[in-house]
């Protein structure tokens, strides 16, 4: 069948952000659906921001209570999202309650009622909340079965999008034949996780497109139900081709070791111990693309923006008129219960906003620190899907990491995430002549050369800066306890020495 | 915004435009049970019996401490509002500028007073559980000819 044949299946908005892109575009006009979860998991507000997305005076949602949830009390709460719009009530959303056909009489009376209240009312929305109340005490599972099959045909031939709301365990899956009639399958949770809560929601099951697999996290906020694509809404973006421009940091001797500067839309990893000046070399990188006409985003976990603004100042780096002039946004992700494609999704809100083409995460452990201990465990996982994202649609991401200064190795980050990088500099100390002195190093380009060279290089009121040449005459300098050359020589001679007495 | 006041006002204006819209002048008292009936038809479809027998209990009760004579009435399971008698003591005045109510004389709005109160109570709860817009769609809703602006306009007075 070609596709021009093929039936055209309407898609509706969910109204909740993010929502749509997991549903692969809108949820399908005229579907059957089930939101499932434990109590306070989201269902019902999930169910009233697609009520108020989509009813009309002309096509109205019905919104049809029953047992447990008195309208009364759901509207006192509800009300209190800003996605509810009182005007709509009565003339686009009625609330109609069944608790007393269903205490009072079978489910054929029930069915009956909603019949009724359909043909009067003509929704283009049905909502049963609680479904599961309804149908707790069935006569039979055939009963249940009929009713279920029944009322899916009934609403499906009024043209009406449903959902059936229900409090279900996980474990009824299987032999709930609800769940078989069912068109989508949404699955709530929340978990708590030593002192954060953990919400994620599931499409289980879509019928007719593509949506996408997995748990994404969401949030409740004043403003309802937030939900963050595992792919971050990027999904109908195609990668860019790599342009082979280069970036500089406008630290002429780093960029002449970078091969003139890092390709655009690398990842760049800055690896060094506290006080190495990672934070400064990424303030540089950042204040060199504004300066460039390359709008940046830097997303600190660790300071203030004000406080990031500050330092800038102080290393001669006008951060503050780029912001106000909308070049530059210096991202503040609140500490201690986000999630990745939360901090993602403010990332890209904020990349999108100002055509950011640099991004600087300041830093990784402070990112790390921020997220909530359940998403900690899937840190690299969900910062890989970040770096793929965002380098796709070619913004080239600069990222500061903390290593433990180590005098027996030379690690370029505690995560193992230097897969996830195409670009690493290592910065770190050395002693040297009775000083802890600091040397630079490019360790990878991934499809680019690079120089070789170790450098020393300084903190100065003008940021990094490189001194002199590449340090010949030490060896041992990526130990952080290098030997000079000299006394190395006079060691090997004074050793070659002692043998040849020996031998006399 | 939440004065007592205000709601005997609302349920005033309530009462006079039932009471406008009869053909034959007739006691408050019934006039009372019309508005109740609407409000009980209306809330129970949109929150269940049982929520608006709940919340007519709880209007009564409060209604008694106002006026005594509400001691007999009662709220049925279903919701209806009975023994409803008249109560000499308390004059229409009492409740607000509006007066004219219907096209009888004082002495009937007089017996309406006790189940105006419970009126007012409960277009109270209303408004402490739904806030002001929900409240007023609903009561739009049950007398969809009544100009029901707000809770003090002009308009909704004259309804």
């Amino acid at each position: 069948m070609s596709t021009q044949d093929r039936v055209k299946i309407n898609k509706l908005t969910t109204g909740v952000p993010g929502l749509d892109e997991i549903v692969g575009g809108g949820l399908p006009e005229f579907s059957f659906n089930i939101i499932a979860g434990a109590p306070g998991s989201g269902k019902t507000t999930l169910a009233h921001q697609f009520v108020f997305a989509n009813a009309s005076p002309e096509r109205p949602a019905l919104y049809f209570t029953v047992l447990g949830e008195s309208a009364i009390k759901m509207l006192r709460y509800q009300q209190q999202y800003t996605f509810f719009d009182p005007s709509k009530l009565q003339d686009s959303i009625r609330f109609v309650n069944l608790s007393q056909v269903v205490l009072e009489k079978d489910l054929g009376a029930v069915l009956e009622k909603i019949t009724k209240e359909v043909e009067k009312a003509n929704p283009a929305v049905v909502v049963v909340d609680s479904f599961r109340t309804m149908v707790r005490k069935p006569e039979s599972d055939m009963d249940l079965q009929s009713f279920i099959q029944r009322l899916a045909l009934f609403l499906a031939s009024w043209e009406a999008t449903t959902f059936l709301i229900g409090e279900y365990a996980e474990d009824e899956l299987r032999d709930n034949p609800i769940f078989t009639v069912a068109d989508g399958l949404f699955w709530l949770r929340q978990t708590a996780e030593r002192n954060s809560v953990v919400r994620k929601l599931q499409v289980i099951k879509l019928r007719g497109q593509d949506s996408v697999p997995g748990l994404h996290t969401f949030r409740i906020t004043d403003a309802g139900i937030q939900a963050f694509s595992r792919t971050f809404g990027l999904t109908a973006r195609k990668r860019n081709p790599p342009s082979g421009r280069r970036l500089c940091f406008g630290i002429p001797e780093l960029d002449k070791m970078l091969d003139g500067g890092v390709r655009e839309g690398d990842s760049v990893l800055v690896a060094g111990s506290s006080g190495t000046g990672k934070s400064v070399l990424a303030t540089q990188f950042i204040a060199e693309g504004i300066q460039n006409g390359q709008p940046g985003i830097v997303a600190v976990f660790e300071e203030r923006p004000e406080a990031y603004s500050e330092r800038a100042t102080s290393l001669g780096l006008d951060l503050e008129t780029p912001q106000k002039d909308g070049k530059l946004t210096i991202l503040y992700l609140r500490p201690l219960d986000l999630s990745v494609d939360e901090t993602m999704q403010s990332i890209l809100d904020a990349v999108q906003k100002i055509g950011a083409k640099r991004l600087v995460i300041d830093s990784l452990a402070g990112f790390e620190m921020a997220l909530s201990p359940g998403f900690r465990a899937d840190f690299r996982e969900s910062l890989y899907r970040m770096i793929f994202a965002l380098t796709g649609i070619g913004v080239t991401i600069l990222s500061t990491v903390e290593v433990d200064e180590s005098f027996t190795e030379f690690p370029f980050s505690t995560y193992s995430i230097s897969f996830l990088t195409d670009d690493i500099i290592r910065l770190r100390y050395v002693s040297i002549d009775g000083q802890l002195r600091k040397i630079m190093v490019v360790i990878k380009m991934r499809g680019g050369n690079h120089a070789k060279d170790i450098r020393e290089y300084e903190i100065t009121s003008k940021g990094v800066v490189i001194l002199g040449k590449r340090l010949v005459e030490y060896q041992g300098l990526i130990s952080g306890i290098p030997v000079h050359s000299n006394r190395l020589s006079l060691q090997e001679e004074a050793s070659e020495g002692a043998g040849t007495k020996g031998k006399n | 915004m939440t004065t007592p006041t205000e709601m005997r006002d609302l349920a005033l204006r309530l009462l006079t435009y039932e009471a406008n819209a009869s053909k034959f002048p007739e006691p408050v008292e019934s006039i009372v049970l019309r508005v109740y009936e609407k409000l009980r038809q209306s809330l129970s479809d949109f929150a269940g019996m049982a929520a608006f027998q709940s919340l007519a209990s709880r209007a009564l009760a409060m209604a008694r401490s106002e006026i005594p004579s509400l001691q007999v009435a009662q709220i049925s399971a279903d919701g209806a509002l009975k023994g409803l008698v008249p109560d000499k003591g308390h004059a229409m005045d009492d409740f607000g500028p509006q007066t004219d109510l219907g096209k009888d004389g004082a002495t009937e709005q007089i017996a309406g007073n006790g189940g105006i109160v419970v009126i007012a109570r409960l277009l109270g709860l209303l408004l402490v559980f739904l806030g002001e817009p929900i409240m007023l769609r609903l009561l739009r809703n049950a007398w969809p000819g009544a100009a029901i602006d707000d809770r003090s306009s002009e308009n909704g007075r004259k309804a």
